[in-house]
């Protein structure tokens, strides 16, 4: 199964009730579970280009995902993570706090990597992958706009 | 039925607890026998004499008037969720409520509640905070026993970037349930600060938790001072700030104020999912009364100076300056 299809897949499912999905074949196992935690998708087809998460958008396109495209595709260095709102941009938690993270500092899946406020409402974005971070795209406490990247990093 | 937890009690006990509660405080006042009450329940009358110790352990004073029956005398100091889940009508807010005497910070466990996929409408209450949040590392005064702390859950299906919209919808719902419940004249300042007579009473911190497209939940932070003294305030307060106590110069039943409060968020929040920002956001501004004056927008990187041209859509602050409108997202506004 392609990216493509997958993401059909999914969005099939998540306009349903149904809050898990298991469908599994002689060369391929595909789990979609919802519901209580972050939606999280599992995909088991080595090898296999890892299933985006959606706050982060892929700095080059993404790897066909094909069965028969036999080395497993490194993951693409240089992902840009985006904000999800526009906002005030904070790489600390208070002003006179040390920063969430530096460059070249590795951070783990669902560490703070800073913090988007607008009015008054406070979205911390966190890592969705181990990685390292290689470059902060914002000064901080500058606005950013919807999509604007934030940070690119290496996924690990 | 609405459902609350209560600290101590199973299940079964707690939707008695709360049917007695309503009872009481439909005939508020009167006597009510043993043997009416046991009907109304379908208990008996042993069971009804359990429950009222189980009321009077949580604090109620129910006097027992001897051949006539029982009387709700007073209700406790303590907040008590069934006491609230009682005196709520509400389609969403409160569906779950949790009521802790102390914990971190509200903020916290109910975002750890919605990170383990609590109900839409969850409540958690809170008699003292021994680290209660403000902006960016800011904290929040919340000595026990006093004051109102609590955090609400919701799930809107919204897209994250208009999520800054719940800001002005909960300090609309706090504005009114001061005006209903005290005298007092609650004045609110961008985005969500709660003043009366210039002297803060309110501060909201709400916390999101989003991907690129979809709001998992948002966290509606409230916290009121209700009924603290002049000598629990911290010394070093960067505002003026006071008690609805203070202000007013009466004690408030904070289980009132909760309930109060929360049904106004239930039906503010029922009108934004309907109808939309456009109703809440009229509300805001004329509450406000911002247009047209002159302010100064302090935030980490410097400081800008305008007149006030109103909200956007979002609820961004638009600044003229000098011709030039400015959006602002973020800072704290002094009005000059």
């Amino acid at each position: 199964m392609d990216i493509k299809d997958l993401k059909v897949l999914v969005k099939m499912v998540t306009e349903t009730d149904i809050t898990e999905f298991e469908l599994e074949n002689a060369d391929e196992k595909i789990r979609i579970k919802r519901g209580t935690a972050p939606e999280v998708i599992h995909y088991q087809q080595p090898p296999v280009a890892p299933v985006q998460f959606p706050s982060v958008q892929q700095a080059a396109p993404a790897a066909p995902a094909e069965a028969s495209s036999a080395p497993a595709p490194v993951a693409e260095k240089g992902q840009k993570i985006v904000s999800p709102i526009v906002g005030t941009f904070y790489r600390a938690p208070a002003p006179d706090a040390a920063p969430y993270v530096e460059v070249g500092q590795v951070v783990e899946k669902g560490q703070v990597l800073c913090i988007v406020e607008a009015m008054k409402l406070m979205n911390e974005i966190e890592a969705e992958f181990r990685c390292k971070i290689v470059k902060i795209c914002k000064e901080n406490a500058q606005p950013v706009e919807f999509g604007e990247c934030l940070f690119i990093v290496e996924p690990l | 039925m609405k459902e609350g937890k209560l600290q101590t009690a199973d299940k079964g006990t707690q939707t008695l607890n709360r049917r007695i509660l309503e009872i009481f405080r439909e005939r508020k006042g009167e006597v009510i026998s043993g043997e009416e009450l046991s009907t109304m329940l379908g208990i008996s009358r042993t069971a009804v004499w359990k429950h009222v110790e189980g009321l009077r352990k949580l604090g109620y004073t129910v006097s027992a008037v001897p051949a006539k029956g029982y009387r709700m005398v007073a209700s406790p100091e303590r907040l008590v969720a069934d006491e609230i889940a009682a005196g709520l009508s509400t389609e969403r807010i409160g569906t779950r409520i949790v009521c802790l005497d102390e914990t971190d910070s509200t903020n916290n466990v109910a975002f750890r509640l919605a990170e383990e996929g609590t109900v839409e409408g969850t409540v958690v209450i809170a008699d003292a905070q021994s680290r209660g949040k403000g902006r960016l590392g800011r904290s929040w005064a919340s000595p026990k026993g006093v004051n109102l702390y609590c955090s609400v859950v919701l799930r809107p299906a919204v897209p994250p970037v208009a999520a800054s919209q719940l800001t002005f919808l909960s300090v609309v719902a706090v504005a009114r349930a001061i005006e209903l419940t005290t005298p007092l004249k609650a004045w609110i300042k961008w985005p969500n600060d709660i003043l009366i007579d210039g002297r803060k009473i309110a501060g909201l911190l709400n916390e999101m938790s989003a991907e690129t497209e979809k709001v998992n939940f948002v966290v509606l932070g409230i916290g009121v001072n209700i009924n603290m003294r002049r000598e629990q305030f911290p010394p070093d307060l960067r505002h003026p700030a006071s008690s609805l106590y203070l202000e007013n110069g009466e004690e408030l039943d904070r289980n009132r104020f909760i309930c109060t409060l929360l049904r106004e968020l239930d039906e503010l929040y029922a009108i934004y999912l309907r109808l939309g920002y456009g109703p809440v956001r009229e509300e805001w501004l004329s509450r406000s009364q911002l247009h047209g004056r002159k302010a100064r927008i302090d935030a980490q990187n410097g400081s800008v100076i305008g007149i006030i041209n109103g909200i956007d859509d979002m609820g961004a602050l638009l600044l003229d300056m000098d011709g030039r409108e400015e959006r602002i997202l973020s800072g704290d506004v002094t009005l000059l």
